[in-house]
């Protein structure tokens, strides 16, 4: 196998299986069940109260009746004396009898309080309903009756989306996306510059650079923690399609769902895009910087101070997009996003307001990759210097001598 | 054969290397000795291309570049390996990062900790492991892939003597394997013991090199070991010794100002009688060391 895939694989399954990995991928996932379930727990507990029972001494019409009102109905409670008794002890809304009496469909509601409107239009509806079948099933009406009577008015709507909405749509894209894409670059960034720091110097990079070559080894590294950063990221896309499935089976859920819908799937369309590439290619590239101040540092006990040049450049770019977050068109937002380091924040937040052409997106994509090779190959060649010098003195002076390690 | 031809490497002003020149043989054992930044770490990294230098260094006649590589086994001063890994996963990664398959490897895993007599199983974590251990952990990665060069920077520092046996019973064994072996050391008993050859370096500069017998011989036979009823006052008085050095009991150590002497001594100190020791040798590589690093030899 090529070396730099060998050590490519080495750094990949040494940090998926680390426990901090786990925590850091699992952890998202963790604290959204909790908070949805709380959610759930405080909207479900109680819920006896707010369902009514239903009575009737007509099995067909109480099933038929539950089977479209199911979240609405406490299914346990069949008899009159027993609603009667839960409705005294507020465990139950109130009870519902229904019957069919001299080809009649009555319903009679029972409570201490009125009945909710949505389940009162549709015990409205579902009573109509059977009452017109009864009558029509009376009125032996033929064939072509029953299809004049049948005939149904349209009722539609046709609803433009409010200018509103499709702002909190970009809005919140926006937030979610330089949010995500400055807490993985933070992440990786912390890590590889320690992980590279605490190997300066040390005896087992000489080990290493006498069966490979420094530049192999440091586009291995770099591979490595690009796997892991894929890795990440489909766990998270696979996770949350996978979590929003179930919840969107979950009633509570999926009423919310239902009812934020035009906002949801537009969110989801602009994280799921080419902005998904940029965060990718934004982290890869904060990795390599971080991969190179790991290497000057002075000595592997500087370890924690090594991610500092990347953190810092990160959370410019990352603030400098507050002010720009309703103001995509302009000029310094246009050639930010062009800017390697900052088109990582800058082209997604034109991209959510239609901004930005895919002449325009292929052109910035474009410059981000050839700097992300250039910096690699650049910092591939000067690796081995960097890495095996050991000298306590100033930060520039470290950076020449690294530089001209091998000259 | 490792050929180093006139190497030089600079340090901002300081001159590690100055027109080092010598030749490891296959199959043969060469030390490497000198003080503390004498620049036999430096050479170690020249041979390892860590560095650019001036000069020519060839592996069987062609410069050595990274496909040499995996015929290397290189063994570090100070000790280190990945502290997270198990030993069977750091021998493996080390092993492959030198193009031998894990399969042929693993398999090797269990006869080589035996016989550096290592202590723990492979499933433990380096880590885990007391600083001997880990150094012979770290030889066996130098060792496994069976390496036609082996360069070993001061490979018996920190080891008890039992320990060093096994290392030395290793070194021998590679050699006989045909392996060309360099290795620095401060320990002149050990650079005796295994060595064929030897190179000295001081400030930069080759000060010494040759089998060990052609280097010992270069300073003549200028010491003799005697064992008489002799005193030390009497000993002194014989002529052409210019020091007397009592060892234990009736056992002394004389150095002559001239080796051809030696059998004017002889007849002077026995007087045609049975004496139990009368041994002329040339110095040994420890006092050659010592004389060395103070000064140069002419």
């Amino acid at each position: 196998m090529n070396k730099t895939w060998i050590v490519a694989l080495e750094i990949y399954l040494r940090q998926v299986k680390s426990w901090s990995f786990v925590i850091l991928v699992v952890s998202p996932f963790l604290m959204l069940a909790v908070s949805l379930g709380v959610g759930y727990m405080s909207a479900t507990s109680g819920s006896n109260t707010d369902k009514i029972a239903v009575i009737s001494n007509n099995p067909a019409l109480r099933k038929q009746f539950i089977s479209t009102n199911k979240d609405d109905i406490s299914q346990k409670v069949t008899t009159t004396n027993t609603a009667k008794r839960k409705v005294a002890d507020d465990k139950l809304a109130g009870y519902l009898q229904l019957s069919v009496t001299n080809q009649q469909v009555s319903a009679r509601y029972y409570s201490k309080e009125s009945m909710d409107s949505s389940l009162k239009l549709s015990v409205e509806n579902f009573l109509n309903k059977n009452q017109q079948a009864l009558n029509v099933q009376n009125a032996k009406l033929s064939s072509g009756q029953m299809k004049s009577l049948s005939q149904q008015p349209i009722f539609k709507q046709h609803i433009k989306q409010s200018s509103s909405s499709n702002d909190i749509v970009k809005i919140a894209s926006f937030w979610i996306l330089v949010f995500v894409i400055y807490m993985v670059l933070i992440t990786y960034s912390s890590v590889t510059a320690q992980e590279i720091a605490s190997e300066k110097g040390t005896k087992i990079m000489e080990i290493i650079f006498s069966s490979t070559k420094a530049s192999k080894y440091f586009i291995g590294k770099i591979t490595g923690v690009m796997m892991v950063i894929l890795t990440q990221i489909l766990v998270y896309i696979i996770g949350g399609y996978v979590f929003y499935e179930i919840l969107r089976r979950i009633s509570t859920f999926r009423k919310v769902f239902d009812q934020y819908q035009s906002l949801i799937k537009p969110i989801i369309g602009n994280l799921l895009n080419v902005n998904l590439v940029y965060l990718f290619l934004g982290v890869i590239i904060y990795t390599i910087v971080s991969a190179f101040s790991g290497a000057l540092v002075a000595k592997p006990e500087d370890a924690p101070k090594a991610a500092q040049p990347a953190i810092y450049l990160g959370m410019l770019a990352f603030f400098l997009t507050f002010p720009f977050q309703s103001n995509a068109t302009g000029l310094v937002v246009k050639i930010l996003s062009y800017v390697p380091f900052f088109s990582s924040y800058f082209m997604p937040l034109r991209i959510i307001n239609n901004e930005a052409g895919a002449l325009e997106i292929s052109l910035s994509l474009l410059v981000l990759v050839l700097t992300i090779v250039l910096f690699a190959w650049y910092i591939s060649r000067i690796y081995e210097g960097l890495i095996l010098q050991t000298d306590d003195s100033s930060f520039w002076k470290r950076l020449k001598r690294g530089l001209s390690y091998q000259s | 054969m490792l050929d180093i031809e006139n190497i030089t490497k600079q340090f901002g002003t300081v001159k590690a290397l100055n027109d080092v020149s010598f030749t490891v043989p296959d199959g043969q054992i060469t030390g490497l000795i000198g003080q503390n930044g004498a620049g036999k770490s430096t050479t170690f990294h020249s041979i390892l291309n860590f560095l650019k230098y001036g000069g020519k260094i060839t592996w069987d006649g062609e410069p050595v570049t990274e496909a040499d590589f995996d015929n290397i086994g290189y063994l570090p001063e100070e000790r280190s390996l990945m502290p997270k890994l198990t030993i069977e996963q750091q021998i493996i990664y080390l092993a492959r990062l030198k193009d031998k398959p894990a399969k042929v490897i693993r398999p090797q895993i269990d006869d080589w900790m035996d016989k550096f007599a290592v202590k723990g199983k492979k499933t433990d974590k380096i880590k885990s492991l007391s600083k001997g251990n880990q150094q012979k952990v770290q030889l066996i990665c130098t060792l496994i892939h069976h390496p036609k060069l082996i360069i070993l920077d001061e490979p018996f520092s920190g080891l008890d003597p039992v320990n060093s046996d096994l290392l030395k019973k290793a070194i021998l064994e590679a050699r006989d394997q045909g392996a060309a072996i360099i290795f620095s050391s401060h320990d002149m008993a050990n650079v005796e013991s295994i060595c064929d050859r030897l190179v000295m370096l001081k400030t930069g500069s080759v000060v010494l090199n040759g089998t060990i017998g052609e280097v010992r011989d270069s300073f003549g036979k200028s010491e003799v070991y005697v064992t008489t009823d002799w005193s030390s006052d009497q000993l002194d008085q014989l002529p052409h010794v210019v020091k007397v050095t009592h060892i234990r009991d009736q056992r002394y150590l004389l150095r002559l100002d001239d080796p051809s002497t030696g059998p004017e001594v002889f007849d002077k100190l026995t007087g045609g009688h049975y004496i139990q020791e009368f041994s002329q040798q040339p110095p040994t590589l420890d006092e050659i060391f010592r004389m060395k690093a103070v000064t140069t030899h002419e």
